[in-house]
C-alpha cells in the first residue's frame, strides 16, 4: 500500500527544471526521510504533494486523491509543517493552537502535546519570542493536530541543536498512530539512517529509494554512500587557502575573551565567558538553541557591548578601539546577510569597498576572488537567486577578501546540504593550516569533530572546554552528540 | 463559522498586539484634522501691504488711514518708493499701494484720479485680494468723505444670504471633506499590509495547508479591519462635531451607513494592493501614493472637479473619495438630502463590490513559487 504514489512528474519554475520526470511510491504506515542537496527539489516536491503546487506533467496521487482536483478532501487529512514553521509570531502558544485546531476542526486537547514538547510553562508567550528550537516543537504541535493521516514536515529540524533534534524525533514518533505515513526532509544524515525508507533525490531525480539500512550500516557510512551516490566528494587543495597570504604575527591569544559578561536586565545571556585562542586553531563553539553563543559572538566583533570584561582581536582591544579590531576580522553571520538584489559581483566589489581596499586595488582582488571561488560563470546573477550553498560560499568570500588573519563564522553550515559542508570544511580546515585562526558555531556533531578544541556552552556558561578527543572522555561517550548530550544533561543535574 | 470566527479573532489579537494599526486608526486622524484645521485655511487672512502717498493734500491721508482700518490687511506707510518696492521684491509685502501727488488735484477737477496698486502675481489668489480691496477701500472711502458728491449713487445693491454656510468659514466643509481623505488613507493602509504579512511571514502557506476557503480567507480580512474603520470614522466626527464644533445638519444613522460603504471601497483598494504584491514595503509604498494623492488632488475637495480638464473629470468618476466628499459635506452642511444620499450610496456600492470580487479572485489558494 502506497501513501503517495508519484509517476513521471516534471516541475518547471519559468526556465529551471526543479523536478524532472521523477517517478517515486512512499509507503503507508512508515516514515520516509527525504534527502537531498539545496534546490535538489526536495521542498517542491512535498508542496506538489499535498496540492500547494500544481504539476506541469506528470500524475500525483496523495492518500488515493489527486492533489491538483481533490485538494478541499485531501487536506483535512494532512498535517504540514512549512519551513517557516507557519506560526504568527504575535499570538501565544495557546493562542497558535487554538487557531489551528479551529481551522482543522478538532477539540482543544492540548494536555498531551504541550507535555511533550515541555511548553507547557510558556503557554502565554507568544511564539516570537521562544527559541528556535520551541518554536519548531510548536510548529510541529500544530500540524500533529487533528492526528492527520498523513504528516509532511519540511526540514523541521534546521538549526536546532541535537537535543531539541532527539526531543522533536520522538515527538514525532510517539504522537503519531502505527498508521500514519510520515514524509519529512532533512539535512541531517544521522536523522534519516533513522528513519524506515530514505529517498534522495538530486536533480529533480530519485537517485536511492530504500531502507536506509540496505544502504549502510551505520550513519557515518551511510553519510559516505549518500555523497557517493551524489555524486561523490573527494577532498582537493583548496585555492581559497593557498591564495591566502599570512602576515599576522605570532600572539600569545589571536583572540582572547576575558570574563566577557552580558546582562540583560537581570538575566545573564552571557555569564564569565574566558577563553584563549592561537593562531592557526579552529575553536567551536557549541550549546543548545539560546545558550548565548551568537550573543558572545556579537560582543566579540563589537557589535553589541558586554555589561563587563572585554575581548582582544590581534591584541587589540575591541572596546578600546573596536574599529581597529574589526579590521583584523572576517565575520560570516547566522543569517545571509549580503545584498539580495545586487549581483555576486557587485556584493564582491562592496564589501571590499567597506573593509577599506582601495579603489586601484579593488578590482584586481575581485578578480581573484571570483578566480578563487570559481564565481566566474555566477558572478553576474542576482545573489538572491543562488541555491543556499552558493550564498554560504559567497557569504564566505565577502568575509575573507580583506585577507584577514581572523575569521568567524556564525553556523555557517546551517540548512547545507552535506556534499557543500564537506567542501567548506575543507576550505577551513586548510585556511587553519595556513594560519588563519578561526572561531566557529554549528549544530552538526561531525563537524564539532573538525575543530581543535571545543568550548560547550549552555545557560550562558562554559560548562566544558578541551579538545573533542577530551570531552568524550570526560563524557566517556564515543560520539560527540551523545557527548554533548551527557554533558548538557550533567550540568543540568548540578 | 469555526473556522471563519477563529480567523477574526486572530486578526482581532494581531490588530491589540501591533499598536501600528490602533496608530494607524487614530493618531493618524487626529493629525490630519489638526494640520486642516490650524494649517489650511482658504479664507484670505491678514496680507501685509505698503503705501506710499505723494500727495500732500489732508483729504488724502484720511485715504491712507482707511487702508490701515481693516482687520484683513496690515499696512506700513513708506516715505520711500524704491524701498516699497524692494520689500516686495523680498516678499516682506504682498502689495503696495502708491498714490501720486496730482490725486487730489485731479479728483478735485472731477477727472479721473488714479492710484498705483502694486500686487505679487507669483500668489495669484493673494493678488487678486489685494486688487480687489484697494478698489473696493478706495470706493468707500470716497463715499464718505469730501468729495461724495462725485460718487454715482449705484442702482442695483446685491444683498448677499451665505446659504449653509453663514459663517462663510472655510472649515466646515474643509474639515468634513478630511474625513473623506484621512479615511481612503486609512482603509487602504490598514488592509495593505495584512495579506502580504502572511505571504511574507509563510503563515499563509500554513493556511493553505487546512480547510480554510477562499472566501474565509477574505472576509476574515475585511470584518475585522471594518470595525476598526469605523471606530476611526466615529473618533474622526467626534472630533470635528465635538472638539472643533462643526456644525452637523444630517442624520448620523446615514452618516455611519453611507461611511460604512465608502470604508468598504477603501478596505478593498488595500486588500487588492496586498494581495496582488504580497511583499509588505512595496505594498505600503504603492498604498500611500493610491490612497493619498488622488484623494486629495482629484476628489474635489481643494480643486472643483468642475474646472479640471475634461479627460480629469472622467478619472474621478472612478475615485471613491469623490462621492463620499459630495455626500459628507451635504451631509454636515445641508442635512439629509436624499438623492445624494441615494446617488453617491449607489457608485460606492457598485465600486466596493467591484474591488471585493476582484480580491477574491486575485486570492490564490496555492503557491506558485
Amino acid at each position: 500500500m502506497y501513501a503517495v504514489e508519484i509517476k513521471n512528474l516534471t516541475k518547471k519554475f519559468d526556465s529551471r527544471t526543479a523536478l524532472d520526470n521523477l517517478s517515486l511510491n512512499i509507503k503507508k504506515g512508515k516514515i520516509t526521510g527525504l534527502i537531498g542537496a539545496d534546490g535538489a527539489g526536495k521542498t517542491t516536491l512535498l508542496r506538489l504533494i499535498i496540492g500547494l503546487l500544481l504539476p506541469n506533467n506528470g500524475n500525483i496521487k496523495t492518500l488515493s486523491l489527486n492533489p491538483t482536483t481533490e485538494k478541499e478532501i485531501l487536506t483535512p487529512k494532512i498535517g504540514y509543517m512549512p519551513q517557516k514553521f507557519g506560526l504568527y509570531e504575535d499570538l501565544s502558544v495557546i493562542e497558535n493552537l487554538k487557531l489551528y485546531a479551529d481551522l482543522k476542526h478538532v477539540s482543544y486537547d492540548f494536555e498531551k502535546l504541550l507535555n511533550f514538547t515541555k511548553l507547557e510553562p510558556f503557554q502565554q508567550r507568544k511564539a516570537g519570542a521562544l527559541s528556535g528550537g520551541m518554536k519548531q516543537k510548536l510548529g510541529l504541535a500544530c500540524a500533529l493536530l487533528g492526528k492527520p493521516e498523513f504528516l509532511v514536515l519540511d526540514e523541521p529540524s534546521v538549526g536546532v541543536d541535537p537535543i531539541s533534534r532527539r526531543d522533536l524525533s520522538k515527538m514525532v514518533k510517539n504522537l503519531i498512530t502505527p498508521e500514519t505515513t510520515v514524509l519529512w526532509s532533512t539535512a541531517y544524515l544521522d536523522e534519516a539512517h533513522d528513519f524506515d525508507t530514505a529517498v534522495v533525490i538530486d536533480k529533480g531525480k530519485v537517485i536511492y529509494n530504500g531502507k536506509p539500512h540496505d544502504l549502510a550500516e551505520t550513519s557515518k557510512e551511510f553519510e559516505e554512500k549518500v555523497i557517493e551516490l551524489m555524486g561523490g566528494y573527494k577532498p582537493e587543495i583548496s585555492k581559497i587557502a593557498e591564495n591566502y597570504k599570512d602576515t599576522a604575527d605570532v600572539l600569545e591569544c589571536t583572540v582572547e575573551a576575558t570574563n566577557l559578561e552580558k546582562k540583560y536586565g537581570d538575566f545573564y545571556a552571557v555569564k564569565n565567558n574566558s577563553f584563549c585562542i592561537q593562531k592557526g586553531e579552529i575553536f567551536g563553539l557549541l550549546g543548545p538553541n539560546g545558550a548565548g553563543k551568537s550573543t558572545s559572538f556579537k560582543m566579540m566583533c563589537g557589535l553589541t557591548t558586554p555589561t563587563s570584561g572585554t575581548a582582544k582581536i590581534s591584541g587589540v582591544d575591541i572596546l578600546k578601539n573596536p574599529s581597529k579590531a574589526r579590521s583584523n576580522l572576517g565575520y560570516m553571520a547566522q543569517k545571509f546577510s549580503l545584498y539580495g538584489s545586487l549581483t555576486v559581483r557587485q556584493n564582491l566589489e562592496f564589501f571590499a569597498a567597506a573593509y577599506g581596499i582601495g579603489l586601484f586595488d579593488r578590482k584586481k582582488r575581485v578578480d581573484e576572488i571570483v578566480e578563487i571561488f570559481d564565481f566566474q560563470e555566477i558572478q553576474h546573477q542576482k545573489s538572491e537567486d543562488l541555491p543556499l550553498g552558493f550564498k554560504q560560499k559567497l557569504s564566505m568570500a565577502c568575509a575573507l577578501i580583506h585577507n584577514p588573519p581572523i575569521l568567524f563564522l556564525d553556523e555557517p553550515t546551517s540548512g547545507v546540504d552535506i556534499v557543500t559542508r564537506r567542501e567548506f570544511w575543507n576550505h577551513i580546515t586548510q585556511l587553519a593550516k595556513k594560519g588563519v585562526t578561526i572561531l566557529v558555531t554549528t549544530h552538526f556533531m561531525d563537524e564539532a569533530e573538525y575543530c581543535d578544541r571545543i568550548s560547550l556552552f549552555y545557560k550562558g556558561e562554559t560548562i566544558a572546554i578541551g579538545t573533542p578527543k577530551e570531552l568524550k572522555q570526560k563524557a566517556n561517550e564515543s560520539t560527540m552528540e551523545n557527548t554533548f548530550i551527557k554533558l548538557i544533561k550533567e550540568s543540568d543535574e548540578k | 463559522m469555526r473556522i471563519l470566527s477563529a480567523l477574526i479573532k486572530k486578526e482581532f489579537l494581531q490588530i491589540l498586539r501591533d499598536p501600528s494599526s490602533i496608530i494607524i486608526a487614530f493618531v493618524l486622524p487626529l493629525i490630519s484634522i489638526l494640520i486642516y484645521m490650524y494649517g489650511i485655511n482658504l479664507d484670505t487672512v491678514s496680507v501685509k501691504m505698503g503705501i506710499k502717498n505723494d500727495d500732500a493734500n489732508p483729504e488724502v491721508t484720511t485715504l491712507v488711514k482707511a487702508y490701515g482700518h481693516s482687520k484683513y490687511i496690515n499696512s506700513t506707510v513708506y516715505d520711500n518708493e524704491n524701498e516699497l518696492t524692494e520689500d516686495i521684491v523680498r516678499s516682506k509685502l504682498k502689495g503696495g499701494v502708491i498714490i501720486p501727488n496730482d490725486f487730489s488735484k485731479k479728483i478735485s477737477k472731477g477727472q479721473t484720479a488714479e492710484i498705483l496698486v502694486i500686487t505679487d502675481g507669483s500668489e495669484v489668489n493673494t493678488a487678486n485680494y489685494v486688487q480687489n480691496y484697494a478698489s473696493q477701500i478706495a470706493n468707500q472711502w470716497l463715499l464718505t468723505g469730501k468729495y461724495k458728491y462725485l460718487a454715482q449713487k449705484p442702482i442695483v445693491t446685491p444683498e448677499i444670504r451665505v446659504w449653509y454656510n453663514e459663517d462663510v468659514n472655510s472649515h466646515y466643509f474643509i474639515l468634513p471633506g478630511s474625513i473623506a481623505i484621512t479615511m481612503t488613507l486609512i482603509g487602504i493602509l490598514l488592509t495593505a499590509l495584512v495579506v502580504a504579512r502572511e505571504w511574507e511571514r509563510g503563515t499563509m502557506e500554513a493556511l493553505l495547508s487546512t480547510q480554510v476557503k477562499k472566501t474565509q480567507i477574505v472576509l476574515s480580512k475585511y470584518i475585522p479591519y471594518f470595525t476598526l474603520g469605523m471606530l476611526s470614522i466615529s473618533f474622526n466626527v467626534f472630533m470635528c462635531t465635538v472638539v472643533f464644533g462643526v456644525p452637523f445638519r444630517g442624520n448620523y444613522l446615514v452618516l455611519f451607513f453611507v461611511s460604512g460603504l465608502f470604508l468598504f471601497t477603501s478596505l478593498g483598494i488595500g486588500l487588492l494592493i496586498s494581495t496582488v504584491l504580497k511583499n509588505q514595503f512595496l505594498a505600503s509604498q504603492v498604498a500611500i501614493a493610491i490612497g493619498f494623492l488622488p484623494a486629495l488632488m482629484l476628489s474635489g475637495l481643494m480643486f472643483p472637479i468642475n474646472s479640471m480638464p475634461t479627460f480629469f473629470q472622467y478619472l474621478t468618476q472612478i475615485l471613491p473619495p469623490r462621492y463620499f466628499i459630495t455626500f459628507i459635506e451635504s451631509e454636515f452642511m445641508t442635512g439629509t438630502v436624499w438623492e445624494i444620499v441615494i446617488i453617491n450610496s449607489i457608485f460606492l456600492t457598485v465600486i466596493g463590490v467591484f474591488f471585493f470580487i476582484l480580491v477574491c479572485k486575485k486570492t490564490e489558494m496555492r503557491l506558485n513559487k
